[in-house]
């Protein structure tokens, strides 16, 4: 059996819902939900190893981005496990947020103050200190090309150098994984340069991502492997090809559709091609 | 915690919004509308006093001593006009035609001749609050009384020293035993608590409503909560972050009506502030800000949780309403007579700071209520914490 650095297993995970909230799932006609209470996650389970991307595909409201947030520490699961290096974070969450480093469309930089004070604080909440934040800093400000803007204040930046601020802020304590949240939504083209050519770059220092998108093209030119969350739920998991021997088309886009047209039909062994 | 502190507050002190509401405002702006203000009802004043009255008068012949000093008076103008109704009288200082209508008894000098009292009727606009219709008026009319009073003390032979002898034939005089700081104190101790308490909640406003709903709109927070730290040492990071610019704010803000006061008295040759200042003491004065830091804290922590609670930056500031007549509340009912710093009131939050500040500038403190304040607001503030923290471990309202 193979052992993987990151696996996700059998996570699920609901939410009470508020009267407002409520509301607009009833407009939806959800079968997750029953009254006030809503099942956002029901079995999601998918594994990435050491120097591979995995892409988290899946229709809005799916349960990615709560996915992720399980993932990161942020939310706790109603059950599930996940492991990371032999290391179950649900049971260390602090240890958790060592390992991870996260980012997502929104910054989640401080305006007023400067970059490089963002990356500094960051590094400190994560307890690094002065002396590591200077060495593993410097070589990380010249890899990813923010040094002639580090003493600038976040809200005189470009979006593009934005996001590349927070790159190093989600890396600066050298994570074991990064996850990132639809980290090219609503980017230019540059910036969303910046972010894929980053993913590359960690798979190449052998360091496991997992992103969520919904541009396909991302997922071809980056993705090692593919989890696809349909209704809470992983209705398939696995690498590329797999993906698209399973749907019996060669493009992705269909694949993704054919896949998501088929969910319920196959059994849980079929939909987890991937994995043994 | 105090890497959060320090960020809060370097990002704080960069806010241009902070910077004016806790600096500009109380050191500049603040003074400039009080003069301004100031300067307004003084002119206002100024013009009533130089104003000279419309008048006119009715049987005025049956007082002709009153009728001649009022004409001759720069303060009065007569105006000759037909008054037969009372509804003439009205409609004329309605229109603004006279200022005011003096109608004699028809029957003053038979009135006097018998020996019987005799009423007068002053007609004026009493509505406006600046008006000195009356006090002008009363300058003649006392002086005609105090003529009239000589005459008919000269009809039954006494003088005027035997008259007060009669009206008054034992003086009691008063020796009052409060000295002058208590004195003061009492008439200010109602204002500077109700001031400083004030200021640490609206001080405290906006920086709660940014470090909390601010966060979480702009996304931040959701980064902050990836990060080891745990949530005790992110909720008072940011709580010290509030509770000291509230303290800030109101240190500012009273510094800033002190020095203007000083200064305005210094010119005006008033010396208020500077007696009140040289009575209360620097231990005292110490005292007085030692007992904002439980009121600030208190502050803090219920903002933070209000502000922790809200959506967005706007759902947290129609919050932060009905919190103000919370805060307000307590310093309201401290400030109605009758009530006094006892056991009882010192273990109420708010108010038992507020009641504490008046009797310190009173200098008639009781020591020993003061550690009861403090250790009853500890316990209140540290309750606010302990609810601020649960908020913040709740994923429900962390991700509303």
């Amino acid at each position: 059996m193979t052992i993987f650095m990151i696996t996700v297993s059998h996570l699920s995970k609901s939410f009470h819902l508020s009267k407002e909230a409520m509301k607009q799932q009833d407009d939806k006609k959800d079968p997750r939900q029953a009254g006030r209470l809503f099942q956002a996650l029901n079995d999601v389970s998918f594994s990435c190893d050491k120097g591979q991307v995995l892409g988290l595909l899946g229709p809005n409201g799916a349960g990615k981005t709560t996915t992720l947030r399980i993932l990161a520490s942020a939310l706790k699961p109603d059950s599930g496990a996940i492991v990371i290096n032999d290391v179950d974070i649900i049971k260390k969450p602090q240890e958790a947020k060592k390992k991870i480093g996260f980012l997502s469309t929104k910054t989640g930089l401080y305006n007023r103050l400067t970059a490089k004070e963002n990356i500094e604080y960051f590094a400190k909440l994560h307890g690094m200190s002065e002396q590591q934040i200077k060495e593993d800093g410097q070589a990380l400000y010249q890899q990813l090309d923010i040094e002639a803007y580090l003493h600038r204040r976040v809200e005189t930046l470009s979006s593009g150098m934005q996001q590349k601020v927070s790159i190093a802020r989600s890396v600066i304590h050298q994570p074991e994984v990064l996850v990132l949240d639809e980290p090219t939504t609503g980017l230019d083209i540059m910036a969303t340069e910046a972010i894929l050519e980053f993913i590359d770059s960690q798979r190449n220092l052998g360091r496991p991502v997992i992103f969520s998108t919904h541009h396909l093209d991302e997922v071809a030119m980056l993705a090692d492997k593919v989890a696809i969350i349909a209704q809470g739920t992983t209705c398939f998991s696995g690498s590329l090809e797999q993906m698209q021997q399973r749907s019996q088309c060669r493009d992705l886009r269909k694949a993704f559709m054919a896949i998501l047209s088929t969910r319920g039909q196959d059994s849980a062994q079929q939909i987890h091609t991937g994995e043994q | 915690m105090w890497q959060v502190y320090k960020k809060e507050l370097l990002e704080l002190v960069r806010d241009r919004k902070t910077l004016f509401f806790m600096i500009a405002l109380p050191l500049l702006i603040f003074p400039v509308i009080f003069a301004i203000m100031g300067a307004v009802v003084a002119s206002a004043a100024i013009e009533e006093e130089q104003k000279v009255l419309r008048y006119a008068i009715i049987n005025g012949e049956q007082a002709s001593r009153f009728e001649e000093s009022l004409f001759y008076h720069r303060d009065f103008q007569r105006q000759e006009m037909p008054l037969l109704q009372d509804e003439d009288i009205f409609t004329a200082i309605r229109s603004g035609t006279l200022d005011l209508v003096i109608k004699v008894n028809a029957q003053h000098q038979d009135d006097l001749t018998a020996g019987q009292q005799s009423q007068w009727q002053l007609y004026f606009n009493d509505s406006s609050q600046l008006n000195q219709v009356k006090q002008k008026v009363n300058k003649v009319f006392n002086q005609y009384l105090q003529n009239l009073r000589q005459d008919k003390f000269g009809e039954l032979g006494i003088n005027e020293e035997q008259f007060k002898l009669l009206m008054k034939p034992v003086l009691l005089k008063t020796v009052d035993t409060a000295d002058e700081r208590e004195n003061l104190g009492e008439q200010i101790g109602g204002l500077l608590p109700y001031l400083l308490i004030v200021l640490c909640l609206t001080g405290a406003m906006y920086p709660a409503i940014d470090l909390g709903a601010g966060e979480k709109e702009r996304g931040t927070l959701e980064t902050l909560l990836l990060t080891p730290i745990s949530r005790y040492a992110l909720v008072l990071g940011k709580f010290f972050t509030i509770m000291t610019t509230g303290i800030v704010t109101a240190l500012i803000t009273v510094f800033s009506l002190v020095m203007w006061s000083y200064l305005i008295g210094e010119l005006a040759d008033v010396d208020v502030v500077a007696r009140v200042l040289a009575s209360v003491g620097l231990t005292d004065l110490l005292l007085m800000l030692l007992m904002l830091i439980p009121v600030s804290a208190i502050f803090a922590a219920i903002l933070l949780s209000i502000s922790i609670y809200a959506r967005s930056f706007k759902e947290a500031q129609n919050y932060m309403g009905p919190m103000s007549m919370l805060g307000f509340f307590p310093v309201m009912v401290a400030m109605l007579p009758g009530i006094k710093l006892n056991w009882s009131w010192s273990l109420v939050p708010i108010s038992n700071v507020a009641l504490a500040i008046k009797e310190i500038l009173k200098g008639t403190i009781d020591h020993w209520m003061l550690v009861s304040i403090l250790a009853s607001s500890s316990v209140f503030a540290l309750a606010a914490i302990l609810f601020c923290v649960y908020i913040f471990n709740k994923e429900s309202v962390l991700f509303r």
